[in-house]
């Protein structure tokens, strides 16, 4: 995987949030890891990166996908191993 | 990339398979930003009644309990058709959270501007 350095993304002032989120997805798959996958980002900050280890063999294909229909930014791209930085609101 | 998604489930324990995967797909919609609704139809109109996805657990796949409780906490909603329940005797006061029993109406409504539907 290509190195990756997350940027902070907090205004003078304001809390910065973390650099990076880690989910274990394990064999989650189809429906049940996007459904979750969903509300992770939801909760995380705009600029926040999340690194998604998903272990199943449909989730080459499904996490490019999520990400273009969300606006989600997939920064990488190693199955299992997955960057996906939340978009801006 | 906004946009509407139906699923129109047709089946409950006499099709667990269909019952659950119907299900999946709909938290995938709705996981994907999709303003998603379920149609309860035929069969599936049982799962409106609570207590009954407690018995349906797919080998593969999440208990489906757990699949329409994430579904609900992400947004979406459970259309129940009206006929169908009526013709089976079940319960309105007995109906799982953000389920409504509609008419063929609002499923048309839903559907009016083109929105896709995928059937189970």
């Amino acid at each position: 995987m290509a190195p990756h350095t997350p940027q902070r993304s907090g205004r003078p002032g304001e809390p910065v949030a973390p650099l990076e989120t880690v989910w274990d997805a394990g064999d989650l798959a189809c429906g049940e890891l996007i459904v979750k996958l969903y509300g992770r980002m939801e909760a995380m900050r705009p600029g926040q990166v999340l690194r998604l280890v998903a272990l199943d063999s449909g989730a080459p294909a499904d996490l490019p996908a999520w990400c273009r229909l969300t606006g989600h930014t997939l920064l990488a791209a190693e199955h299992p191993v997955y960057l996906i930085r939340r978009k801006e609101p | 990339m906004p946009g509407k998604f139906c699923v129109n489930l047709t089946h409950s324990k006499d099709d667990t398979d269909r019952a659950t995967v119907g299900f999946v797909l709909a938290n995938a919609a709705v996981g994907s930003g999709k303003e998603t609704m379920v149609f309860l139809s035929i069969e599936g109109v049982r799962l409106a009644q609570r207590g009954v996805a407690e018995s349906i657990h797919e080998e593969g796949f999440a208990p489906l309990r757990e699949l329409m409780d994430n579904f609900a906490k992400a947004g979406g909603t459970i259309y129940v058709c009206a006929p169908c329940f009526k013709k089976r005797k079940l319960d309105e006061n007995s109906l799982v959270a953000g389920a409504s029993i509609v008419g063929g109406a609002k499923l048309v409504e839903f559907l009016s501007d083109g929105s896709p539907c995928v059937s189970f």
